[in-house]
């Protein structure tokens, strides 16, 4: 598989749906596989809210392969034998787009806290420009899990000439109460970290990290499902050797904290704030008096929304709301629901009957 | 589905009009309708395989317990809702009319007819029988609810739904001259138009 990672350089102002301006903007991004001649062969793939540009193979010092890489690939649902794939890390994040941790112009320090607030609508519009700067006239699909997933329905109403299809996985219209409960205690989690001063934590040369560690705990429950969970980790006791601190006793305690331990790491927190408050925000409905169907008029897109059986974090009846909202705007759209047992985090795995569903909407 | 069968439901729905099939399996009916009318069409099923091969085909198929309710389905501005030999199957076939009815100006039901002879037939003999359109055997089959047509037209006369128009073709799925004078008796499969 051909794998081509490039830092993207926007130089014009970038107009943000808050009304703030960016004097311009980069993007870290992969391709997988050729454009054809015609570019009529392009797939978006969005990244939900901790993910990045890395969706699939590894590239040079990769570790690991990416996080959709048991779909993308020769052969592969997403096959890069015969698409030309492309998957960029979103404004606002952390692994080499412009974000809080890169350099702000005016102050020559790093934004922090004074990034401004991005939505769904500003991914969108960038990964426009994206497309332009690649020299794409139109998207075969554009498909995502999760915040993914809104990135990709976001897509079809706001570019209906510019997408053929559009693969809404695990996602929601809009976040629920739950949802956006859930994340806020994920982000007050952060903020109350003493490390965290107001955002502007690495200008004082320090992190977040102890609050970034327990946002991602929660957040790690919320992606498994109770069964999924209970079946891995039941009430297995932690071996003492192995044990992260004298908290702990369970395995998933165990577990739960080297997940927050590793993420903590890796992941910036602002990043963390700017995602998830992108992820709430979102509601193209309220642009027409909460009137979802009235929302997805404009699209022309074809739609595929998949939800899966053990998902509580975004049930699969989230995704039945778009596919009906769609249907009474008549607009050519399908509703599955799989099987999948890892609750959320069901749409990063492959099943056979995840891979037909996806390749077949494709090929259609 | 064959194809005088296909004719018939055709004729019925008018160009452009936007369908739902309740239990549409392969969609190959949504399939041909677009191409003939240039409906906008949406499947219903709940057989994963299917419901694979429809998104294969490019058919908008929604994955959906019929018995479970089609309620939700009100309100979207259908023309025509279909059931087209699946309402023997169903769990409460008149609550599924009566929804049909609400959420689209006119329904098409196809239906088996218990009534026909060989079934007559079957039974005089002592077993459930086993004809052409009732291949599978009483324990194998997915049927709750078989009637006859005369069954099925007493019924749409008691829940007040309009049988606007209706065919019965026999076992050749032809429209023979004893299937139309003796329907309940020589018909294998009845077709019905109904409004409310």
């Amino acid at each position: 598989m051909k794998i081509n990672r490039q830092l993207i350089e926007f130089k014009d102002t970038f107009k943000l749906e808050s009304g703030k301006v960016l004097s311009g903007f980069e993007l870290m991004v992969d391709t997988y596989g050729e454009l054809n001649s015609d570019t009529s062969n392009a797939i978006l793939v969005c990244h939900a809210f901790s993910g990045n540009h890395h969706a699939a193979g590894k590239h040079n010092t990769d570790v690991t392969e990416g996080w959709w890489d048991q779909m993308i690939g020769p052969g592969k649902a997403i096959d890069t034998n015969k698409h030309f794939v492309v998957c960029p890390n979103n404004l606002g994040g952390c692994a080499g787009s412009t974000g809080p941790t890169s350099i702000n112009p005016a102050s020559k320090e790093p934004y922090g806290g004074d990034f401004p607030v991005v939505s769904v609508s500003d991914w969108v519009n960038s990964q426009k420009l994206l497309m332009e700067h690649l020299g794409i006239n139109k998207w075969e699909l554009v498909i995502g899990g999760s915040l993914g997933g809104m990135q990709a329905l976001e897509w079809s109403l706001s570019y209906p000439d510019l997408v053929n299809k559009a693969g809404v996985i695990a996602a929601a219209a809009k976040a629920s109460t739950q949802n956006i409960g859930m994340n806020e205690v994920a982000r007050e989690a952060i903020r109350k970290d003493e490390n965290f001063h107001d955002g502007n934590y690495l200008a004082m040369r320090t992190k977040p990290k102890r609050g970034l560690k327990t946002a991602r705990m929660l957040g790690h429950i919320t992606y498994l499902s109770e069964e999924h969970m209970n079946l891995r980790f039941g009430r297995k006791v932690q071996n003492e050797d192995t044990k992260i601190d004298g908290y702990v006793d369970f395995e998933i305690e165990n577990y739960l904290k080297y997940k927050g331990e590793k993420f903590s790491d890796s992941f910036d927190a602002n990043s963390y704030i700017l995602m998830t408050k992108a992820m709430d925000g979102y509601d193209p409905a309220s642009r027409k008096n909460g009137n979802l169907y009235k929302a997805m008029e404009p699209i022309k897109a074809k739609l595929l929304i998949v939800g899966f059986e053990t998902d509580w974090l975004f049930p699969a009846k989230r995704g039945k709301e778009i596919q009906a909202a769609a249907m009474n705007a008549n607009i050519l759209s399908s509703f599955v629901i799989l099987p999948g047992n890892q609750g959320h985090d069901s749409f990063l795995f492959h099943t056979p009957e995840y891979e037909k569903i996806i390749n077949n909407f494709i090929e259609s | 589905m064959n194809r005088s069968l296909l004719k018939i439901i055709d004729s019925w729905v008018p160009k452009n009009s936007k369908v739902i099939d309740l239990g549409c399996g392969d969609g190959s009916l949504i399939a041909e309708l677009t191409e003939s009318k240039g409906i906008i069409g949406y499947g219903v099923e709940i057989n994963a395989e299917k419901i694979a091969t429809c998104v294969a085909n490019g058919i908008s198929v929604i994955q959906e317990d019929i018995d479970d309710g089609v309620e939700k389905f009100n309100g979207m501005g259908f023309d025509i809702s279909i059931m087209a030999s699946s309402i023997q199957c169903l769990r409460n076939p008149n609550l599924a009319l009566e929804n049909m009815l609400n959420m689209s100006k006119k329904t098409i039901v196809t239906l088996p007819n218990f009534g026909y002879w060989k079934c007559r037939l079957g039974l005089l003999g002592g077993s459930m029988p086993i004809t052409d359109n009732l291949p599978k055997t009483w324990y194998e089959t997915n049927n709750l609810h078989l009637c006859t047509i005369k069954d099925f037209e007493n019924l749409c006369s008691d829940m007040g739904f309009k049988i606007e128009k209706k065919r019965y073709i026999d076992i050749r799925s032809k429209e023979s001259f004893f299937a139309k004078l003796f329907p309940n008796l020589f018909a294998a499969e009845g077709v019905y138009l109904l409004s409310k």
